[in-house]
């Protein structure tokens, strides 16, 4: 197994969340660990949903203007993790969507998600801890209930691992 | 998590919907080839199954399914047409409920195409597009 070596189809991104309604999330060490974050992205965790938003680094600089000149300057800062708008076809009875609900209403659990993209038996993960909320069901009669709501990460804490 | 669902059973079920719903009009997937000695029947022809699927590589990240089953109703006069077109639409459009008694369907949407007539086998006949909305 190695890390992916294509250009991937958006479609083989995968969402996973840690499992329980207490969760100890990973320490910003084991987030870029495959040892501790491929644990998580099992069946089991996976979120149902229906397409991986972007995620990353938000944009974030500091400027600065001084009276007298033309131009400020754009410091670059350390960016806070991107946060994912998530939507997902909605079962009322999905276990990991139950979880999302329960998170939401608290708005205190820190959890470890894993986003996973493969190609064949090879994975590269992007693993954050994040806080749920704006939790919503779109229940518009045209298409299936939607269940949305965003993930807010916790500065500093992500990392990237693969399974090479 | 969403199975995918048994396309065989959506046959199995308009047919019986149908044969319930227009009693005693026969009913015939397709085609009927005694059309030349019927005077009253209706074919259906099922189309634009699909589940939407969404990311990953797991295949039971799906939508529902909205698959759409055209009815085509024959009969040698227009009235008979339009009545039995009348029959489908009372019966079906807004229904929530067993479907053919084989599935749950939450609501039936009937859109009334158009009314034809052929002059070959002297049949007026009335097209309906039939919409499910299937839970998964």
């Amino acid at each position: 197994m190695a890390l992916p070596n294509k250009v991937l189809p958006g479609f083989s991104a995968s969402l996973y969340c840690q499992p329980t309604s207490t969760p100890t999330p990973l320490t910003t060490t084991q987030l870029a660990l495959v040892a501790s974050v491929s644990p998580i992205a099992v069946i089991g965790n996976l979120l149902p949903v229906e397409a991986i938003p972007a995620f990353g680094q938000d944009d974030a600089v500091a400027n600065f203007s001084v009276a007298g000149t033309r131009q400020s300057d754009k410091i670059p800062t350390q960016s806070a993790p991107t946060s994912l708008s998530i939507t997902a076809a909605w079962n009322p009875s999905d276990t990991n969507l139950l979880l999302m609900r329960g998170d939401a209403y608290s708005g205190v659990v820190d959890r470890t998600f894993v986003i996973s993209a493969t190609e064949g038996s090879n994975i590269v993960y992007y693993a954050f801890n994040g806080r749920v909320s704006q939790f919503q069901i779109d229940a518009q009669p045209g298409a299936e209930a939607k269940c949305m709501f965003t993930i807010h990460p916790r500065g500093n804490q992500y990392g990237w691992s693969n399974n090479a | 998590m969403a199975g995918q669902n048994n396309v065989s059973t959506y046959a199995l079920a308009i047919q019986a919907q149908l044969t319930t719903t227009v009693s005693p009009v026969p009913v015939y997937g397709s085609f009927n080839r005694n059309f030349a000695s019927q005077q009253k029947f209706v074919t259906w022809n099922l189309r634009n199954v699909h589940q939407e699927v969404y990311t990953g590589t797991t295949q039971s990240v799906k939508g529902i399914d909205r698959p759409i089953f055209q009815t085509n109703i024959y009969a040698g006069s227009l009235q008979d047409a339009f009545g039995i077109a009348n029959t489908i639409i009372q019966a079906l459009h807004g229904y929530s409920g067993q479907f053919g008694g084989l599935f749950y369907v939450s609501k039936i949407d009937v859109d009334f195409l158009y009314n034809s007539y052929d002059n070959d086998i002297g049949l007026h006949s009335i097209y309906l597009d039939c919409t499910l909305d299937i839970p998964t």
